[in-house]
This record gives C-alpha cells, structure tokens and sequence, in this order.
C-alpha cells in the first residue's frame, strides 16, 4: 500500500510539473499572439498551425543555445540562482488544489501533491525564498546593470510582500482554516470569498503583479534603463528557467488567487478541474492585458505605492474583518 | 535519527559555513541554508506553523534583507584575508567555546532528564496551539515585546530625522504640473 502511494505521489509530481511546463510553454505563446493583436499586428503564426509550434522551437533555440558566463563571475552562485528560482516557483504549485479528490479504482486521489493543514502558509514560505534566484543572479553576474536589478527585485518583493500577507489574513479569520481545501470547501456553501473580500482580493491582485516582476512593476528587468536587470548575463538554458520561472509564477499566484477568492475548483456542469483552469486561464489573460496596456512605474512612486497606500488600506481592511469576525460589528 | 542526523550535519555545517566563507554573499548562502535546516526540524517536530514562520521570516524576509545591503556593499570587493587587529582572538574564542561545549556536555550526562527535554506540550507549534499561547496566558508578553520593537521603529525615525530645518526640495509631483 505504501509503495502505491509513493508510486502514485511520483505520478503527480511528475505530472504536476509536465502540466506547468505546458502552461508556461502555451501561456507565452498566449501572451506573444495577444499582444500582437493589441499593438495591431500578428505576433509569431508561422511555426504549424496559427504558430501553435511555436514553444517547441523556443524551446529548441535555448537548448541549443551557447552557455556563457561572465569572467568575473562567481561561479557557483552564479548556476545556483536559476535553480532556485524555477524550483521555488515550481514548489509553490505543490500545495494547490487543482480539483475535487477523484476516485479511482477504489483509490481516492486528492488533486495536489500535498494537502498540509497550514498550505496557505507554506505556498507563501516557498514563494517568499523565490527572490533569492534574482538577487543571487543579480549579484553573481558582476555587472552593474544585474547588480541594480537584483536589488531592485529584493527591495520591491520585501515591500510588497507585507501588504500581500496582510491581504491574505481576511480570507484566514473567515474561513478558520489555512487548509487550501478547507477554504475552497468553505465557499461551497457561503459563496465566493471575492465578495466579502474584494478589497482584500484588489490589494492581493497587484502585489501578486508586483511579486512576480511583471509591468507595470518590472523594474528588476527595466530594458529601457538596465539592458534586462538581473538576468542580463544570462543565455541558454539559464536564461530560459529565469523566463519559465516567471511564467510559472504568473500561474501559481492565479492559481492562489483563484483558490482563496474565486470558489477554487468549483462550479456547475463542467468538471471541477476545468473549472480551476478557467478560471486560471481569465487571469493570466488579465496579466498580459494588464502589460499591454500600462507602462512601467516610476520608482519613487512604486515604493510610495507599496509602503503608504496598499500597506494601510490592507492593515484597515484586516482589523475591519476581525471585527465582523469576532462579531464587534 | 537518520534524518535527525543528516539534518544536523547541514546545519552544523551551514553554522561553519557563515564563518569559514571570505565572501559575505557566500557567508549569507550558509546561514540560509542553517535556517532551512532549522525549518525542517520544526516539521519533523510536527511544529508546521513554526516551521513556515522560520522560512517566511528568517529566510524569506531578514535574510533578504541582509542580502540586500551585502550585495549593494560588497560588489566588486577583494575579498583575501583581512589583516588581524586583535591578537589572539581566535585562540581565546576557541578556548571559550570548547569550555561552553564542555559544560553542557557534562551537564547534559549528570541531568539527563532536565537538560534533554521530556516530550512536548501539547499542539506545540502549530498554527493553533501558537495561537492559544500567544493569545491566551502569554498575552501580556507579546504585547510587551510589541511595544519595545515599536519603541525602537519610532527610535530610528527620531534619530533619523534632520537636524536642522531646512526648505524642503519641491515635490517631484508639483515640479511636473
């Protein structure tokens, strides 16, 4: 029996892992057509059908692609910072759920790979040392343009971490549970989250667009001011699990999103894991919506942002909902 | 014991790790690599919620934090041995700490059941039995420890602020409109 669970455990993760690198592989291709057709031109339909092989030369052209490293580099660090980043985003994704448990012959199958009583907590531990890949990229490099874009990356994700924690709190004191099942399973029969959180979920929103570098807040990476920030140096395969990390993120913070405020897996007719891909699916287009359409922040007001407005209007929101919890209002 | 073992040796040699390294990047690595180890400890305490704390605080937002100012202070440095200003240090700390090791040893063989705790409390460390404690009988504490950190934040804007006043720079938004 044991041994089945462990085979059974190496089938998710091997499967969890084959579907966000799909994910990623089609969520970029998603995102290069979409903004294509914002900026009124095509984006890349040459390779196979409306360019739908398109990843798999990507994917080709980095493999083949020469490794460099920089003279002054400090080599062991400078190979351990895309590790972790690509394995951190890939950790994160352990704790979701992405539909109801199934069964099979005779076998109940929980769709995650993990289901701790504390996952919320331990998606945000792992998502938390993600930042270590950009700042330790940025640092190894030996370059300034990398150097400013690591520390760019470590004083943005510190800041607006907090208020993300902070958005996170209401959504704990309703459902009394940092089980991620709990939770979901708490909106089968109160409704979404998003309604009686939607400040909370607007805050959780752009510090999960802040955490995960993209624009309106990619400043690590501002080509215009530092060449590509933390990952300039980088080529190859390298540079490529920087890009996968990012993506994946982009999914795992939709996936979080989805699960805390928008019912998880739930919803009528269709099978709930379809559900959690739609829904996942309406926020990364969202995310690449959001890139086409707005420019990059300045820095002095990215940091105001953080610090003196989403800060105490998540902190106001967390005290309003402990006292409708705790039945003071 | 395998794991407790294995666990200890990374931590014990991330704790070296800190000390041994020249680079202050690669020192930073090693205590990172301490407190993950300490975090598993936790869980293998079934302590989960202390566990996370450790990541979420000690390696997710402190160490961050010190990469931050290493990174930005010691780029492009020499990093060879620095010259030694005190003589005998060295000597004088190991003799300290093998004296500390000592005693504890002994006391630890003389006392086993103080020295080594007897089982643990109850939920000890998880997110409900943190916050019965935190919450419930230990209230008082946290309030007090709540209070210093705040004294000691409202310290360093005091000592911060400008000494004397002078005309503040316009606003980069009213230099615009």
């Amino acid at each position: 029996m044991i041994v089945l669970q462990v085979v059974l455990l190496i089938i998710k993760i091997v499967l969890l892992i084959a579907i966000l690198m799909g994910g990623f592989a089609y969520t970029m291709l998603l995102e290069r057509r979409l903004l294509g057709f914002f900026q009124l031109r095509l984006g890349p339909n040459r390779v196979g059908p409306g360019g739908l092989l398109q990843p798999v030369a990507d994917g080709l052209k980095m493999v083949l692609k020469e490794d460099l490293m920089p003279a002054g580099a400090d080599p062991f660090v400078y190979r351990l910072a895309p590790v972790i980043a690509l394995f951190t985003a890939l950790c994160v994704d352990a704790v979701i759920p992405f539909g109801a448990p199934i069964h099979v012959f005779g076998l109940t199958v929980n769709l995650d790979i993990a289901n701790p009583s504390i996952g919320l907590l331990i998606a945000f531990a792992f998502s938390s040392l993600g930042v270590y890949g950009l700042v330790l990229g940025g640092w190894a490099s030996q370059n300034k343009y990398s150097l400013l874009g690591g520390i760019r990356a470590s004083a943005q994700i510190i800041s607006y971490e907090l208020a993300m924690g902070l958005s996170v709190m209401g959504v704990l004191m309703m459902t009394g549970t940092a089980n991620l099942e709990g939770i979901v399973l708490y909106q089968k029969h109160h409704g979404w989250l998003f309604f009686p959180q939607i400040i909370a979920f607007i805050i959780y929103f752009i510090t999960a667009v802040a955490e995960t570098n993209r624009t309106p807040f990619d400043l690590p990476e501002a080509e215009s001011e530092l060449v590509a920030g933390y990952h300039t140096e980088y080529s190859g395969m390298r540079f490529a699990s920087y890009y996968i990390a990012e993506y994946i993120n982009m999914i795992t913070v939709s996936g979080i999103a989805v699960t805390l405020f928008f019912g998880g897996w739930l919803g009528p007719w269709l099978p709930p894991i379809i559900w959690f891909f739609i829904k996942v699916a309406i926020f990364l287009f969202i995310f690449i919506w959001i890139r086409a359409t707005l420019p990059r922040f300045r820095y002095d007001r990215l940091m105001n942002f953080g610090w003196k407005v989403l800060l105490p209007a998540a902190l106001i929101y967390f005290l309003g909902t402990a006292a409708f919890v705790s039945g003071l209002i | 014991m395998i794991g407790f073992v294995i666990l200890a040796i990374i931590a014990l040699g991330g704790g070296i790790g800190v000390i041994v390294a020249r680079q202050p990047v690669h020192s930073a690595l090693f205590l990172i690599m301490n407190i993950l180890a300490l975090a598993i400890f936790y869980i293998l305490l079934s302590a989960e919620f202390l566990a996370a704390a450790q990541v979420i605080v000690y390696a997710g937002a402190i160490m961050v934090l010190f990469l931050f100012v290493v990174t930005l202070l010691t780029a492009g440095k020499d990093d060879r041995e620095p010259k030694e200003n005190l003589a005998g240090q060295r000597l004088t700390a190991g003799i300290l700490a093998v004296l500390v090791g000592g005693g504890l040893a002994v006391v630890g063989v003389l006392y086993p059941s103080r020295a080594i705790g007897l089982g643990l409390p109850h939920n000890f460390g998880n997110l409900r039995g943190m916050g019965v404690t935190l919450w419930g009988p230990d209230f008082i504490y946290l309030a007090a420890v709540a209070l210093m950190l705040l004294t000691a934040a409202v310290g360093v804007l005091v000592l911060n602020r400008p000494r004397r006043q002078v005309k503040p720079a316009p606003r980069l938004e009213e230099r615009e409109s």
